[in-house]
């Protein structure tokens, strides 16, 4: 048993279980919704995992109401650099994605909807049929294999209106957006599903309606795997985690079979983690670029990337965000920030000019992110007006399905160093005429949404740094087409897993993070047997 | 090391009162809210000179510019109307100087709390309990709408005759520049009769 210093040694186990660098472990990259759901589910099982995440421990009494500061405690922003046509290599140069770094991952800071994919959204390239440029397959997978793991997933993340958890109450960005649906002939809008109590629930308080999701909820109502799976697996005594512990390579041995993960602790030491199973749920530009780093004689081209595919297919989702500007006040920013999502246009209709569909779903910044996302590289007075009309506004969030395409890819930048030496991620996008076509049609309709109940003004905002990031090491059927199989598992390495959004094959309209943890319970359930046959 | 500059004039102009109140009256012309006082806009222009004096290349810019707006005002940019104002920046937008000054105002003007309570906005929450009890539901000039998808419907999920449909035109059609087989190449698949 190591002693009490040794566990807060840097790269070492800060919960009371220690496993042995040497020991041939089931190693997860990562403790966000695939790694921090996949380690709970292991260990729950009798498992032991070691958990390498790069981040820190923050806990909700680390979390501050600060927009910028929770942002600069919070956010990935380790160096990245962007190129392509999209609005981002412009505005937020070293800024693709909004992600986070920490204990619990991404969904610390996530909003909390938890739409399901639709049926027809696993099968795209059959049902959207060639769509120019867009590199479309279908999933391995149907809505069948996953929706006993829906249901799982929505228990574990406590979705309202489901499984007998009561809807949020309407707050008041949700009171405009609700009656201008209506108004407009939308039938489909409601609260939820929301993954935040809206009372008590798995031991976990209601929420008292702070206002500040992407800060972290320092009243733990909002599910994250730092307030459940993180915890639980703890409890198992089946868990070693290790903050601050940034995996740079993934080795293999004579065999092609991955037999170790390299990581740098927090004051730059390599150490090695002997591997008998490694999953990778480091987020979709990290998962590639790990795979990228891990290139050798034997896998030239990057780890497992036998198809070209690693990095590649990258999605964002569509997204953009309208405000409407009103007479009287609406005080968006007051309770939870995304409770509140239309779905009449999430539905496939070629008549629209795009395939695909998307939702509308209720947003609310402060001023200080108001004033660097509302309209970037903007100033004088028709900007500061964006923001005199700060307490009237009431915000929506686009977010659907964009077209996967082999040139929106994740690179590595060997001209530009991160602090260890590593060459950078870069991410590289344009919008395909299918993105475009849905973003300008979700604009419109978002602006009659707040017109109907009686805007002054609307207001466009382009897409923000990425939060959902998606595909770049995908699923498919056949080896040629994809990086891993049915269940996340490499097609070219056999005992390596990819458990986080990176296995999407297509981005369906719903915002991901419910379907990343319904695919790691799913995921945890095949490796257990695999383990206990003995087959890994 | 920190080279001087090669006309006195710039670093005469680096750290002077006049600088300083030229800074500042460039950030209520560029970002002009009536509501928002002295203060912010003042903690603003303090912290883009506080900046420019960690960075020589940012200094140089800044005092190049803030003389260049004098030379197009035809004297001293301080003494302009607003209006007149407003088109000696437009008139500097693309600037290395005016750059920075909007990139470092906008993340720090609407960073402080004054502007937030003359914007509107009441800060951090959670220490007050939320708005719970404090009024995240007091919008009272609309009816309470419904909080659930409507009873026993079911959302679409295809459009009527989508399948049917022709594929979604591309607008931007580029022929064979694509992976998949599809409508329009040949994939080389058997052939049935």
């Amino acid at each position: 048993m190591p002693s009490a210093d040794q566990h807060r040694s840097p790269g070492m186990s800060v919960t009371q279980h220690s496993i042995d660098q040497n020991d041939d472990a089931v190693v997860i990259i990562g403790s966000g919704a695939g790694g921090g759901t996949l380690a709970y589910e292991l260990t729950a099982q009798g498992i032991p995992v070691v958990v390498l995440e790069a981040g820190p421990y923050l806990t909700q009494d680390d979390y501050v109401n600060d927009e910028w500061e929770a942002f600069n405690q919070m956010a990935w922003l380790d160096p990245r650099t962007t190129s392509g046509s999209w609005r981002i290599a412009r505005d937020f140069p070293n800024l693709p994605a909004w992600v986070v770094k920490a204990v619990g991952g991404t969904p610390t800071h996530w909003s909390g909807a938890t739409p399901r994919f639709k049926e027809h959204e696993f099968k795209v390239r059959s049902v959207y049929g060639r769509v120019d440029d867009a590199n479309l397959l279908d999933w391995p997978i149907g809505l069948q294999d996953l929706a006993p793991y829906y249901d799982r997933a929505e228990k574990a993340m406590g979705s309202t209106h489901l499984h007998g958890r009561p809807p949020l109450p309407a707050n008041n960005n949700y009171k405009v957006f609700a009656n201008g649906a209506e108004r407009v002939g939308y039938r489909f809008y409601a609260t939820g599903p929301y993954a935040t109590n809206a009372e008590e629930y798995d031991g976990r308080p209601a929420s008292i309606q702070d206002g500040f999701n992407f800060q972290g909820d320092k009243n733990r109502s909002k599910w994250s795997p730092l307030v459940r799976e993180i915890p639980r697996a703890e409890a198992t005594g089946l868990l070693d985690l290790r903050p601050e512990s940034h995996a740079v390579q993934i080795t293999h041995d004579a065999q092609g079979r991955a037999d170790a993960v390299l990581y740098l602790d927090k004051e730059g030491n390599l150490h090695r983690q002997a591997a008998k199973v490694v999953c990778l749920a480091a987020n979709s530009i990290e998962t590639a670029r790990l795979l990228l780093l891990s290139a050798t004689p034997r896998f030239p081209d990057g780890l497992a990337n036998s198809s070209g595919q690693v990095g590649r297919n990258y999605m964002r989702h569509l997204t953009g965000t309208v405000w409407g500007h009103f007479d009287k006040p609406v005080r968006m920013y007051r309770g939870e920030t995304m409770a509140g999502i239309i779905g009449d246009e999430s539905l496939h209709d070629p008549d629209r000019g795009f395939a695909g569909g998307y939702y509308m779903e209720t947003i609310s910044l402060g001023p200080a992110f108001m004033a660097a996302f509302v309209e970037p590289g903007a100033w004088g007075p028709d900007f500061a007006r964006l923001l005199d009309a700060y307490a009237k506004s009431a915000g929506m969030w686009i977010v659907g399905e964009d077209m996967p395409q082999e040139t929106n890819r994740v690179t590595l930048n060997t001209t530009v160093k991160d602090v260890n030496g590593l060459p950078v991620p870069n991410v590289h996008y344009d919008d395909h005429p299918n993105d475009v076509a849905m973003r300008e049609h979700a604009y419109t309709a978002g602006e009659k949404v707040y017109q109907a109940v009686g805007a002054q003004s609307t207001h466009r905002t382009p897409p923000y740094p990425a939060t959902h990031n998606l595909g770049t090491a995908r699923m498919s059927e056949r080896a040629e087409d994809g990086v891993v199989d049915r269940w996340g598992r490499a097609h070219d390495v056999r005992n390596l897993f990819v458990s986080d959004g990176s296995t999407f094959t297509s981005g369906a309209a719903a915002n991901p993070t419910l379907t990343i943890v319904a695919l790691a319970i799913r995921q945890a359930e095949y490796i257990a047997a695999e383990l206990k046959a003995q087959r890994i | 090391m920190v080279f001087p500059a090669k006309y006195p004039s710039l670093n005469a102009t680096e750290m002077t009162d006049e600088a300083r109140h030229a800074l500042i009256r460039v950030l209520r012309v560029a970002f002009p809210h009536a509501g928002v006082p002295d203060g912010p806009y003042e903690r603003t222009a303090d912290t883009i000179l506080t900046e420019a004096q960690n960075e020589t290349w940012f200094r140089v810019a800044l005092t190049q510019g803030l003389l260049s707006l004098n030379q197009l005002a035809d004297g001293d940019f301080r003494a302009l109307a607003d209006e007149a104002a407003l088109k000696v920046l437009r008139r500097v937008e693309g600037t290395e100087f005016f750059g920075f000054v909007r990139r470092t105002a906008v993340l720090n003007l609407y960073d402080d709390a004054e502007v937030w309570e003359a914007l509107g906005y009441e800060g951090p929450s959670f220490d007050k309990g939320g708005y719970l009890h404090r009024g995240f539901n007091d919008l009272d000039w609309l009816p309470d709408p419904r909080i659930e998808f409507p009873a026993g419907e079911t959302m679409p999920e295809m459009a009527p005759g989508a399948t049917g449909a022709p594929r979604p035109a591309a607008q931007d059609h580029t022929p064979d520049s694509t992976n998949q087989p599809g409508t329009t190449s040949s994939d080389m698949e058997e052939v049935k009769k």
